[in-house]
């Protein structure tokens, strides 16, 4: 039976038919559909998308999408990513007319994100030292732990209570300068920063850690050792930690406008 | 430093899930224009409310916040009765046919803990505070946060993403009751 869809995975920088062999999704046959000098990378399957009820099963065909754009990565350079269970109707020729119809902006984002990856970056720090580092700097604050030491129990509750109200807004506050802080010294060094007030996963050793900021950042490939150093230096500071991960394919940076 | 390429599955899983590129309907598989991209995945293998965790639904969360926001409605108090801490939570529904996490805003006040859902304006759950115990449940999931309420009626397993400040607060809460007392004791 012929497959009448192709499943994507990425569109990447080159102009010559490759096999990339059977890496796909289910061990599918992995090869590039090229138009000019640009090409989709694809493998042939039925028009309907990958389902299942099997959890192992579904995070094993992600697995796979993604080593098939790593794979893809390694031989052409930085590639368009697409999201998992992007399939087009139609066989070659509907992709080749695809690429041939978005040309203009395939190749636009291409060259935009050439020699560039993308790298994650969370910072971390211990909120019991960012609070004794507010306590120490705020005269009031210090004058209002002295009164509790010294208070009747009742009184000392009430002012206890104010107490933790007043440092936990100032530790919000200077958390906020921080991130901003720390948001400024990385900006330079990157093409594009994207803030994200959350991650999707903490490692064990930072699990007793409070996230300062989540930064998704598009670098070049020349000020990937640059930006390290920046972020060694945020590393070394008492109390702050920074996770550091990459080099990945830019998912958080392609921008396709809409065709008719 | 230098960067390294660690990453779990629930980093990749989001990567792939939620980022990467896509494509207009019209190009590919989809039914009645809406695209069919990992939507069934993404419900499997995240779940409702990781969903909402990851962003995946910002926009309807964004939404639901506003409508929240446009449609004023308090919460029943009891004469004298304060709200000493609220934080937003969910609650384990087991019952019926349909077992979910029910999103809503969890109170501490000065006599119960209270599950309050501005829209409509409802409590959902309710148990006064003195004789609760509560029970930290062992991390099944990489990002939610549990607690088992246990109450002299039953027990109701909740989940929050400021797990550590809300039994902070259960257990100030209570020391505060017992200062009260003390002081009315006095008089």
């Amino acid at each position: 039976m012929v497959k009448e869809a192709r499943y994507l995975y990425s569109v990447a920088r080159t102009g010559h038919e490759v096999m990339l062999g059977s890496i796909g999704i289910e061990k599918n046959n992995v090869y590039i559909v090229p138009y000019k000098d640009i090409a989709a990378i694809v493998h042939a399957c039925d028009a309907k998308p990958y389902k299942t009820e099997d959890k192992k099963l579904a995070e094993g065909w992600v697995l796979e999408h993604s080593y098939v754009i790593d794979q893809a990565t390694k031989m052409f350079g930085t590639v368009l990513p697409f999201s998992f269970d992007v399939i087009i109707k139609g066989n070659d020729d509907a992709v080749k007319d695809w690429l041939c119809r978005d040309y203009e902006n395939l190749a636009g984002e291409l060259l935009r994100v050439q020699g560039t990856a993308e790298y994650s970056i969370q910072i971390y720090c211990d909120h019991a030292y960012l609070e004794t580092l507010v306590l120490a700097k705020n005269q009031e604050l210090v004058d209002l732990k002295n009164r509790i030491e010294d208070g009747s129990k009742g009184k000392a509750y009430l002012l206890k209570r104010n107490l933790d109200m007043k440092l936990k807004n100032l530790t919000y506050s200077e958390t906020g300068r921080l991130a901003d802080q720390f948001c400024s010294e990385i900006k330079p060094l990157v093409k594009e920063l994207k803030v994200s007030g959350r991650t999707s996963w903490t490692p064990e050793k930072y699990k007793e850690k409070k996230l300062l900021a989540t930064y998704s950042c598009l670098v070049s490939d020349e000020a990937v050792k640059k930006l390290g150093e920046v972020l060694e230096a945020i590393n070394c500071k008492e109390g702050f930690f920074v996770r550091f991960t990459g080099p990945w394919a830019p998912f958080s940076f392609v921008r396709l406008q809409e065709t008719g | 430093m230098n960067p390294e390429r660690e990453s779990c599955l629930v980093e990749v899983l989001d990567r792939l899930l939620n980022k990467g590129a896509v494509l207009n309907a019209d190009l590919i598989i989809s039914v009645a224009g809406i695209p069919l991209i990992g939507v069934t995945l993404k419900a499997m293998i995240a779940g409702m409310e990781t969903m909402l965790e990851y962003g995946i639904m910002e926009d309807w969360d964004k939404s639901s916040r506003e409508l929240y926001a446009s449609q004023e409605t308090h919460i029943p108090l009891f004469p004298g009765e304060q709200i000493l801490y609220k934080t937003f939570g969910y609650l384990r529904e087991d019952e019926g046919l349909i077992k979910c996490w029910v999103p809503g805003i969890w109170n501490i006040t000065s006599q119960r803990v209270i599950l309050w859902v501005k829209t409509p304006g409802k409590v959902l759950f309710e148990t006064p505070r003195e004789e609760l115990r509560i029970l930290r449940v062992p991390a099944s999931h990489e990002v939610r946060k549990e607690l088992e309420l246990i109450y002299p009626e039953g027990s109701a397993r909740i989940s929050l993403s400021e797990r550590d400040e809300f039994e902070e607060a259960l257990a100030w809460a209570a020391e505060a009751t017992e200062v009260r007392k003390e002081s009315e004791l006095m008089l």
